[in-house]
């Protein structure tokens, strides 16, 4: 615990001036607690992006972006175009759960019903199902006031509840929705012989209405793509002013300490159920889009990994940070999109572990690693070679650049499931022992280790591109949050007792 | 009359997997406050250790091997397996974290699920595992009342069970490391001034409870015989649920909430809808929070500032 | 200066990355010396794989004068996720096929792979992907009825045929997706073959439906019911939430004079369970399993199974292809193999026809797969698609499951 001022830090370079004088809370000594903020901000990478985003003209900075935004539909393909329309949603969600977990400090883990719920209250309103097509402007704000009495009705119960408690009232309140939606096809009502099919099950609601604006009806993703534009930039700046307000200082003091704050006159139950409810409107709202832009709604599409990968996003990009919230965002909207393509999977493990490397140990004995590990390669080689290993030809296995380039210098035996299992386990234990063995000694297994690597992604991860997705960002969430426990844009608290 | 009393024997039998697994989560929560998401797939590593030492041990047709003896070194490799990779995640992916924000540990072991449960898939492929328990203990044997039927294997489990709390609550009580979780859990901070260690006392707080999952993973297989690589999660988050219901750190509180998941999910099913069966489990639960917000058996704490 | 740094090591990163390349390339003359003195040992696997190739390819290929062409199928399932196990196998079978054609014809198609996690709004994301990668001539997938919904349209606008080994809602092959095609029969044939089996050679009265909550449960479910109900059954419907993992509330629930239990897992593994502990708690009603219970991981002696083939396991090209999968991949569970085996070969075959008569265009290969015709298919018999996109004269059979736990041919 870093409790004693450093008083020589100079104010130079760093770019928190403003925050430090900004407010002074009881329980939290903020100048002390952003000692290692000052720290930090004058190195790293992390560091670079924060003085880009401080150092340039707001004008640049909103207009510059804007600008590429609006041309993008007319560069991309359907492709990209979709990944940006996902890219805009999960922006919109991940500053929504923002609000929820990083301003009030609330752990909602019912987060994505609200957004399945926007969906399929809009699906209802303007599809076949029963027969209601309300046009557009009428649908997505009734469905936006019923996302906020959905939340109000949700969160009025459980004001009591704290902490954890709250989190496994909102799960299982996650979860009751979500089983509705998938059992709610046989719904038995009084008034009615045959079970009324309310949710269409796991069949979903098919053939929903796209929106339909001012007489403009959008048909493809570009429109979408720029209603997200829109409504992102609009919710990032309205989220902003209202963070710089009383309400906004009042929300991150009730997520810093409640009891603090209550005894400051705050009034935390009730700043509790607005963050709540605001975080369900925006989950609504992005609800609806959703179904314009899927045209139906299906149960699987508002899950359990979807917020898994919001809440990573949240805290990825440091709770209670905007610019957090929407780059944390963006990695964890684009990280599982890129990784689909095993070539580019490949390209960016040689480009993570080289950086990774010479991060690590530095440029001069990261390149005596790199050069090692060559040679380690070309023993092997040799080695297996001449013991008349049977192994494939780069022709046989290289699908990608990347492994045409280094195929003649990876050694890959005939079974390579079997090997690269094998080669799997040991990478695994090698990783978690290497602490074990002493420094000096350690150099010499690097090459040998950072060779295994290469050798188990090319051999057997990179052919499991799905697979190893979902395993890449499991590592890199562990990883992540052991090396920025506070997330990229977040405060490091220090708590003085 | 039999229907009610055989519902509730599944019941029974549910409910106590949900608090076996149940116990290890309000375990390691007690101690440090963790909401350990990846702990359902240390129960499902443990499943499957338990499988392949089946298989290895040539399967329930290998005559040189008793049943007894073989189902007993299941356990003994999923609780060693489990244990030990419980162990592994506590100090790799826990403890750099311990002193953060809880949230931060609690991706971390969103992170740890997301991993293994891929991890697993990788290595041991898609199939769907089987126990195949009916091959080597024939259908029919077991208690019959009336028409009601109770499975060697159910019975095992439930009195397994039921003995793992009472030793886990005498641990806690009476020895010594009982006492060093007692106060690493009221306060940290000074325990380490006391004169306890507290790494230790973590790592074995994550080995016992590690090793109870290993046990229900393998405890699952003999009575529901299949498993696969995601069974963890949705198994975790139950086990989660009758923790929290039953008071988070209460380890009574934990098989009560477990038991009252398991007689809710199959009297709701035999009686209301087997349809709306989760949706009225889960209301009902929520329901008991909103009565009893800190759970059954939870003390209110009251913290002094 | 910190910056400094990683901008310097970054270079310096680059150069030795470039170095490497560079080294790799020249030193490849070293290297292949090895290469070749090995080539030899795969030879051995490479040529059981050729002759099991010929063997699974009793089809007249004029092998000699194939023409080497080279395209991607893209593949859409569950590659992770709750239904992994459906998913991973049918990529794996989709690769296999593919595999085995270049083996047979000396082009070099690629498998591109596309994990929906069974989302239809993953799917459409990766729908779109398939779009836009020229290089995709025809998808195999999606597993799931929601799936094809999803992906319909923007496939049917881009030309692209699409198979699908697994998605059987009988409303797809209505003509609103053009390009669409199975290689199974859909839920309309399935329900009344097994619901006439039921009340007429069982002679069933009372049946128990477990109506597993997906897409493919509800619909195989719903056909059977209204079968039944029309044949004078009393059928009771029992809906199971797919990730249940005990089903013994369940089967307490069964009345003790029900006949037939008829349940419509897409996880054959839990029909076992579901079988298994009927039978614990001395539940008399038999089981019969849609064909999703199709696969040695269902085999309850006595209990009954339907598929749309007549004897996978009789087919000699099948067993084949078995041991290739097995040798390759391990051991598989699921019933969704050889369908999408065929999905599979229907579609590089297509493109092949299509790049011997010009150039493999989507339109060009959506025309072939139209003409699709493979004699001794995996799934039995000569495989075509209707106009709309089904399979030919589909029928469904019946199979009763016997002591040692096969499934073997009744009706």
């Amino acid at each position: 615990m870093t409790n004693k001022p450093d008083d020589s830090a100079p104010q130079g370079e760093a770019p928190a001036k403003p925050a430090a004088s900004d407010s002074l809370h009881i329980g939290t000594d903020e100048w002390v607690a952003q000692h290692t903020d000052r720290q930090e901000a004058r190195r790293g990478a992390v560091a670079m992006l924060a003085v880009v985003r401080n150092r340039l003209p707001a004008p640049v900075l909103w207009g510059v972006p804007l600008i590429l935004l609006l041309l993008f539909p007319m560069m991309a393909n359907g492709y990209l175009l979709r990944v940006g329309v996902n890219l805009g949603l999960f922006l919109m969600l991940s500053l929504g759960l923002n609000v929820v977990v990083g301003y009030a400090g609330l752990l909602d883990l019912g987060y994505v019903a609200f957004y399945g719920f926007g969906a399929y209250s809009y699906a209802l309103l303007s599809s076949n199902q029963f027969g209601v097509h309300l046009p557009t402007w009428i649908a997505v704000p009734l469905v936006v006031i019923a996302s906020a009495v959905l939340g109000l009705l949700v969160s009025l119960p459980s004001r009591r509840l704290l902490g954890d408690y709250l989190a496994i009232v909102t799960l299982f309140f996650g979860e009751v929705f979500l089983e509705f939606l998938s059992a709610g096809d046989t719904i038995s009502v009084p008034w009615a012989k045959e079970p009324v099919n309310v949710t269409g099950g796991a069949n979903g609601i098919v053939s929903v209405d796209g929106w339909s604006l001012f007489g403009f009806e959008f048909k493809t993703n570009t429109p979408y793509f720029y209603l997200l534009v829109v409504t992102c930039f609009a919710l990032t700046f309205g989220l902003y002013r209202i963070s710089r307000s009383r309400v906004g200082r009042a929300w991150r003091a009730v997520g810093d300490d409640a009891l603090a704050a209550e005894a400051m006159a705050i009034p935390v139950k009730r700043l509790k159920l607005l963050a709540f409810v605001v975080g369900a409107v925006i989950a609504g709202l992005t609800g609806t889009i959703f179904a314009g832009v899927q045209l139906g709604v299906y149960p699987t599409s508002f899950d359990m990994p979807l917020l898994i990968l919001l809440y990573a996003a949240v805290i990825l990009g440091g709770s209670g940070s905007l610019a957090g919230a929407i780059l944390g965002g963006a990695v964890m909207s684009l990280l599982p999109e890129v990784l689909r393509q095993p070539e580019i999977g490949e390209a960016l493990f040689f480009v993570v572990l080289v950086i990774g490397v010479f991060k690590v140990m530095g440029a001069k004995r990261g390149a005596i690693m790199a050069a090692a590990t060559f040679v380690v390669g070309l023993v092997i080689n040799a080695i297996l070679a001449l013991s008349k290993v049977p192994h494939l030809a780069t022709d046989d296995w290289a699908q990608s650049t990347v492994g045409h380039v280094i195929g003649p210098w990876l050694f890959v035996p005939a079974d390579r499931m079997l090997w690269g299992n094998i080669g799997f386990v040991v990478l695994i234990v090698a990783i978690a022992t290497i602490n074990r063995i002493p420094r000096r000694v350690r150099a010499l297994f690097i090459p040998l280790l950072l060779w295994l690597a290469i050798f188990v992604w090319m051999v057997r991860l990179s052919p499991e591109a799905s697979l190893t997705r979902q395993m890449v960002i499991g590592g890199v969430l562990i990883v992540f949050m052991i090396a920025r426990p506070q997330g990229i844009f977040g405060k490091q608290r220090v708590d003085i007792v | 009359m039999n229907y009610l009393t055989q519902q509730l024997v599944n019941g029974l039998t549910l409910g106590s997997v949900y608090a076996l697994i149940a116990l290890g989560y309000t375990l390691i929560y007690g101690v440090l406050q963790l909401l350990n998401f990846a702990h359902g797939d240390v129960y499902m590593v443990g499943s499957f250790a338990g499988y392949f030492t089946m298989i290895g041990l040539g399967g329930p047709q290998n005559p040189m091997v008793p049943i007894w003896v073989m189902i007993l070194l299941m356990f003994l490799a999923g609780m060693v397996v489990s244990g030990g990779l419980g162990v592994m995640i506590e100090k790799f992916a826990y403890r750099p974290l311990r002193s953060s924000p809880r949230i931060t540990s609690l991706i971390s072991a969103l992170g740890v699920s997301l991993f293994l449960e891929s991890a697993v898939l990788l290595l041991f492929g898609p199939k769907i595992r089987n126990y195949d328990t009916t091959d080597y203990i024939p259908i029919g044997t077991g208690i019959h009342i009336g028409g009601v039927t109770i499975e060697p294997m159910r019975i095992l489990l439930i009195v397994i069970s039921a003995v793992l709390m009472v030793v886990l609550i005498l641990v806690v009580n009476k020895t010594r490391l009982g006492r060093g979780m007692r106060a690493v859990a009221y306060d940290s901070d000074a325990a380490v001034m006391m004169g306890v260690d507290v790494n230790r006392v973590i790592m074995l707080t994550f080995l016992i409870a590690s090793a109870l999952a290993g046990a229900a993973g393998v405890m699952v297989g003999l009575v529901y015989f299949t498993i696969n690589n995601y069974m963890g999660f949705l198994a975790g988050l139950k086990a989660f649920a009758a923790a929290v219901v039953g008071g988070i750190g209460s380890i009574p509180g934990a098989v009560l909430g477990g038991l009252l998941i398991g007689f809710l999910e199959s009297l709701a099913a035999g009686y209301l809808s087997p349809n709306f069966a989760n949706v009225i489990t889960f209301a009902a639960l929520i329901a008991v929070m909103l009565v009893k917000p800190r759970g059954l058996l939870g003390r209110s704490a009251i913290v002094k500032v | 200066m910190r910056s400094f740094k990683i901008v310097s090591g970054l270079t310096a990163a680059t150069c030795v990355a470039l170095a490497l390349s560079a080294c790799a390339g020249g030193s490849t003359g070293s290297t292949t010396a090895a290469a070749a003195s090995n080539s030899a040992s795969p030879a051995s696997s490479s040529s059981d794989a050729a002759s099991s190739a010929s063997a699974a390819s009793s089809t007249p290929a004029e092998s000699g004068a194939a023409k080497e062409c080279t395209g991607s199928v893209g593949f859409m399932g569950p590659i992770t996720g709750g239904a992994a196990s459906i998913g991973a196998e049918q990529l794996n079978f989709t690769q296999l096929a593919v595999d085995n054609f270049n083996t047979k014809s000396g082009s070099t198609y690629k498998v591109v792979q596309g994990d929906t996690q069974l989302d239809p709004g993953q799917a459409s994301t990766i729908g779109q992907q398939f779009v836009s990668n020229s290089a995709i001539f025809g998808v195999v997938g999606p597993a799931g009825s929601p799936g094809v919904d999803a992906v319909g349209p923007p496939f049917g606008k881009a030309d692209m045929a699409f198979i699908s080994a697994s998605a059987t809602a009988t409303k797809l092959s209505d003509g609103s997706y053009p390009t669409f095609f199975r290689t199974i029969p859909n839920d309309s044939v399935q329900g009344p073959t097994d619901a006439d089996f039921i009340s007429g050679t069982l002679g069933a009265k009372k049946v128990v439906i477990v109506e597993e909550k997906t897409s493919y449960g509800e619909g195989v479910a719903t056909s059977v019911k209204d079968a039944l109900v029309k044949n004078g059954v009393s059928v009771t419907v029992v809906r199971v939430s797919k990730d249940q993992p005990d089903y013994s509330a369940i089967v307490t629930s069964v009345a003790n004079d029900t006949d037939v239990v008829f349940v419509t897992f897409q996880i054959a593994a839990n029909s076992q369970v579901l079988a298994t502990q009927l039978k614990q708690q001395g539940k008399k009603a038999v089981v019969f399993g849609s064909d999703g219970s199709f696969s040695e991981d269902f085999k309850t002696p006595g209990s009954y199974v339907s598929s749309f083939a007549p004897d996978i396991n009789g087919i000699p090209a099948d067993a084949e292809i078995i041991k290739q999968y097995d040798a390759k991949y391990g051991a598989f569970g699921t019933t969704y193999g050889p369908p999408i085996y065929v999905a599979a070969q229907a579609l590089v075959e297509a493109a092949q026809r299509a790049c011997e008569a010009g150039s493999i265009t989507r339109a060009d290969v959506l025309a072939q797969v139209k003409q699709t015709k493979i004699e001794n298919a995996l799934t039995g018999g000569t495989m075509s698609f209707t106009a709309k996109g089904d399979v030919e004269g589909a029928k469904f059979y019946v199979f009763k499951i016997n002591e040692s736990g096969k499934p073997v041919f009744v009706k």
